[in-house]
């Protein structure tokens, strides 16, 4: 059947999505599905977890058990969901953003993909054999003792790592090489420059933390002494190696959330964004600064003292261009004609939710706080504000901003904001208590804890609960609205960027015509044309 | 309808605009990831280096791997006196350059097992010692993608022994070209740290 | 590049400046494989050395991967994670004296 062809069947020709294909739509929507799969078993774990910490000294799961949890539900989210949704997300945007046909190299783009596959399976596996206990920071020495499964997780996100970086090989590619007639960098869309700054940090980063796995993997297979400590081994070489990747990656698992609110915005406000070049340079900024700070994660570990300033006025530092972009938003909504459909509910969610997380890191990069406050449940509350209220919230507005043009239906509304509603609560219930616990001395990863904190839990392992019910509308809504929704139509949103121009699910080959393009892809409402005799009451706004 | 196809070349005009190919710029981005993989391996060695002592580095051979950089240094001349000649259109220049880029490749590991052979009989191996696993990993892993890249060469050279190549097109052979000039760099470098430093 | 020749003796140029540079490069090799058989104070050798090897990976860089003569893009890319990997080393240095 050719891809027209295909393409041309409703989009409940779900089939196609379980073999091999190039078509860069296929793949996007294939990394997204699968990374949903891989949250909803990260969040069955959270939710474990919460049910452990309900009571101070439960004994629902063992402490062994507990460990190999919490190691794994922060890997699985981190790796198998927020990248790989992300990276899903930019798959099947970019070439429909600059006007493409498809990536620069379809076949090494299907291969990114199917490495989650034994990415995902081992990671999966490693359950089966002991699993990886050491935390999803794998600090040594003990991540080259303990069981089987460790190796098995380390294998794994070298898999994982590795389809990142040929991914990002092929959006740089795209990006640079592929743009359509008159699509100057100047008038990429927001979400395609901040796909170009997250792939600097994935092909700059990442193998970083492969190499360093590689010597954990050589360790624990071979009998090499890199983290021997009576050999001499460093673990501090180990947290330089693997911060060096994880820091920026949490970089890598915002940015292209901020860049689907950045096309949000505008188009659910009617007016072209604010700051415009301010937002892409912005990007650009936090990639670069974002290879510069990542010992912050080390300020108790020993680390050469004389270090820690300077990187705690770095990490400081990308405090601004975060900034700079949250001003333009707001510059972006206020005036406008907005519309409160889910897409903007969840964008608005994200920057309350994000400024918390953002500003507690700041707090978190000052020294004499964080060493109070490392390992404690504050952190535990900032990195769950900024990658869940940030990030996830981000991912949500994205899916349901671009679902019409993915699938040609139209998502329900009112089931949309009920889920909006009950994240919104969810997320704050569940991770507000936790600044406090911290504060108050709360140590994470711990399986028991003091009963003085037995108030704050309850409330936080509502809260997770309560966005573990949230995902069943979201769920419901996707999988009906894909078979029987109302149909989208072209460009549901009346948005302006490339990917609105074309059906509601594209044809095979994207555009029928490559477009050319003219203006910029926010520019709402005719150009103000300003005349002599212009009145002062004009001319003073 | 025949209307919405685009030629292989209107789909890369941008990038002819910036003056990029796309398939040197995947490599280029391909070899920007490299760096920072044997960066992650030479930032351990240097660590190690700087705080254990090893007096296994009195073992190494300077002057047989010397040698043997010069190999390696000749064989990157080779790769692109063979660019150099399909660019005149010469096919068989591009084999006979693309042959000794091979042999030559192969004598440096050949090179490469000898020294890692004798470091072994005196009893320096890759778990001997801190010294001994980041030195033979590194080095390894150079070995590695020095091997890669012979079985490319020899596979290059088959592709134009059928024909392939021309003046005009021979990106294949450049981009084989960045992959063995980049080896032979990550050499410059660890021949450096390693043996000389 | 240049343009002004034409294609046979604009390759035979060509040739002949990458045969210029492996001869620098080969002379290199040879003065530091002396050097370590002479006597010579660490910090100025290693001080030499290393200046070396940044000179040839340059001459190779430049000339052999063309990165003179192409777009500067790719220059970028090489150059960011050069940089990148320098200053990662010379932390990874540092720290041996910290704690």
């Amino acid at each position: 059947m050719t891809s027209d062809a295909i393409a041309a069947k409703p989009a409940r020709a779900w089939r196609r999505y379980l073999g091999w294909s190039t078509d860069h739509k296929v793949i996007g929507v294939q990394y997204m599905v699968t990374s949903f799969f891989f949250f909803l078993l990260g969040g069955a774990m959270a939710g474990m977890i919460r049910a452990q910490l309900l009571t101070p000294d439960s004994t629902l799961v063992s402490a062994e058990a507990y460990n190999r949890l919490t190691t794994n539900h922060g890997s699985v989210m981190l790796f198998l969901w927020i990248l790989p949704v992300l990276a899903g997300l930019g798959n099947y945007l970019i070439p429909l953003q600059i006007g493409a046909r498809d990536m620069a190299f379809p076949r090494l783009n299907a291969l990114s993909f199917w490495l989650l596959v034994p990415g995902g399976l081992l990671m999966l596996a490693s359950f089966f054999v002991g699993a990886a206990e050491a935390g999803w920071t794998a600090y040594v020495p003990l991540s080259v003792a303990g069981p089987d499964g460790q190796t098995l997780w380390a294998i794994s996100v070298v898999l994982l790592g590795t389809s990142s970086m040929m991914g990002s090989i092929n959006f740089v590619t795209t990006i640079l090489t592929m743009r359509t007639a008159g699509m100057t960098f100047w008038r990429m869309p927001l979400f395609t420059w901040s796909i170009l700054a997250t792939s600097i940090l994935v092909l700059t980063a990442t193998p970083v933390l492969t190499a360093g796995l590689v010597l954990i993997a050589m360790d624990r297979l071979v009998g090499t002494l890199f983290f021997s400590v009576p050999a001499g081994g460093d673990p501090i070489l180990w947290q330089n190696l693997f911060w060096f990747y994880s820091h920026p990656a949490v970089y890598i698992m915002v940015l292209p959330a901020m860049g689907a609110i950045s096309e949000i915005f505008p188009v659910f406000s009617g007016k072209p964004v604010f700051g415009y070049k301010m937002i892409a340079i912005s990007s650009l900024a936090i990639s670069l600064l974002g290879l510069t700070v990542w010992a912050h994660h080390m300020f108790t570990s020993g680390m050469d003292p004389r270090l820690r300033v300077p990187y705690m006025i770095s990490t400081m530092i990308i405090a601004v261009p975060t900034g700079v972009k949250i001003f333009s938003w707001l510059a972006t909504i206020w005036g406008g004609k907005i519309r409160l459909d889910t897409p903007m509910l969840f964008a608005l969610g994200f920057i309350s939710m994000f400024l918390i997380g953002g500003i507690t890191g700041v707090f978190l990069a000052a020294i004499p706080i964080d060493l109070h406050v490392h390992d404690t449940y504050f952190v535990v509350a900032h990195l769950h504000f900024v990658l869940f209220g940030g990030s996830v919230s981000g991912a949500y507005a994205a899916l349901y901003y671009w679902y019409p043009k993915v699938t040609g239906r139209r998502l329900d509304e009112r089931l949309g904001k009920i889920h909006f509603a009950a994240n919104f609560i969810g997320t704050n219930l569940a991770y507000l208590p936790m600044f406090l616990a911290g504060l108050l001395g709360m140590p994470r990863r711990v399986v028991n804890y003091d009963p003085r904190f037995t108030q704050l839990n309850q409330l936080a392992s509502l809260g997770a609960f309560l966005l573990a019910a949230s995902v069943l509308p979201f769920l419901y809504n996707v999988i009906v609205s894909w078979v029987s929704g109302p149909k989208a139509g072209d460009n549901p949103w009346r948005a302006k960027a490339l990917e609105w121009k074309t059906s509601s699910p594209p044809p095979a080959h994207n555009f029928d015509t490559p477009p050319v393009v003219t203006e910029g892809p926010y520019d709402y409402g005719e150009p103000v044309q300003v005349s002599l005799a212009a009145t002062p009451a004009a001319a003073g706004d | 309808m025949t209307s919405h196809s685009r030629t292989h070349e209107d789909e890369f005009r941008a990038g002819r605009e910036l003056s990029l190919d796309h398939r040197k710029l995947g490599m280029w981005l391909f070899l920007a990831s490299e760096v920072m993989f044997f960066g992650g391996l030479i930032g351990t060695f240097l660590h190690y280096k700087a705080t254990i002592p090893s007096p296994e580095s009195a073992e190494l051979d300077t002057i047989l791997v010397g040698i043997n950089t010069f190999v390696l240094i000749t064989s990157s001349l080779m790769v692109v006196l063979g660019l150099d000649a399909i660019q005149r259109g010469n096919r068989r220049g591009l084999a006979t350059f693309l042959g000794l880029t091979a042999l030559l490749g192969a004598v440096f590991l050949g090179g490469q097992v000898y020294e890692f052979v004798s470091l072994y009989r005196h009893g320096i191996t890759l778990t001997s010692s801190v010294f001994g696993s980041s030195f033979f990993t590194l080095t390894g892993f150079h070995g590695l993608h020095v091997l890669i890249g012979v079985v490319w060469a020899a596979l290059t050279l088959g592709k134009v022994l059928r024909g392939a190549y021309s003046a005009q097109d021979h990106v294949g052979v450049e981009v084989f070209g960045l992959y063995w000039h980049f080896v032979d760099i990550v050499w410059i470098v660890l021949f450096t740290i390693i043996y000389l430093i | 590049m240049t343009s002004s020749s034409s294609p046979s003796t604009y390759g035979a140029s060509r040739a002949r400046q990458h045969l210029l540079v492996f001869a620098a490069l080969a002379v290199i090799t040879a003065i530091e494989i002396a050097m370590t058989q002479a006597s010579i104070a660490a910090s100025l050798a290693n001080a030499l050395f290393l200046a070396f090897s940044l000179a040839k990976a340059t001459l190779v860089a430049a000339f052999f991967m063309h990165l003179r003569d192409d777009s500067r893009i790719y220059t970028a890319i090489f150059l960011l994670p050069v940089v990148l990997v320098l200053a990662f080393s010379t932390l990874m240095l540092m720290s041996a004296g910290g704690h």
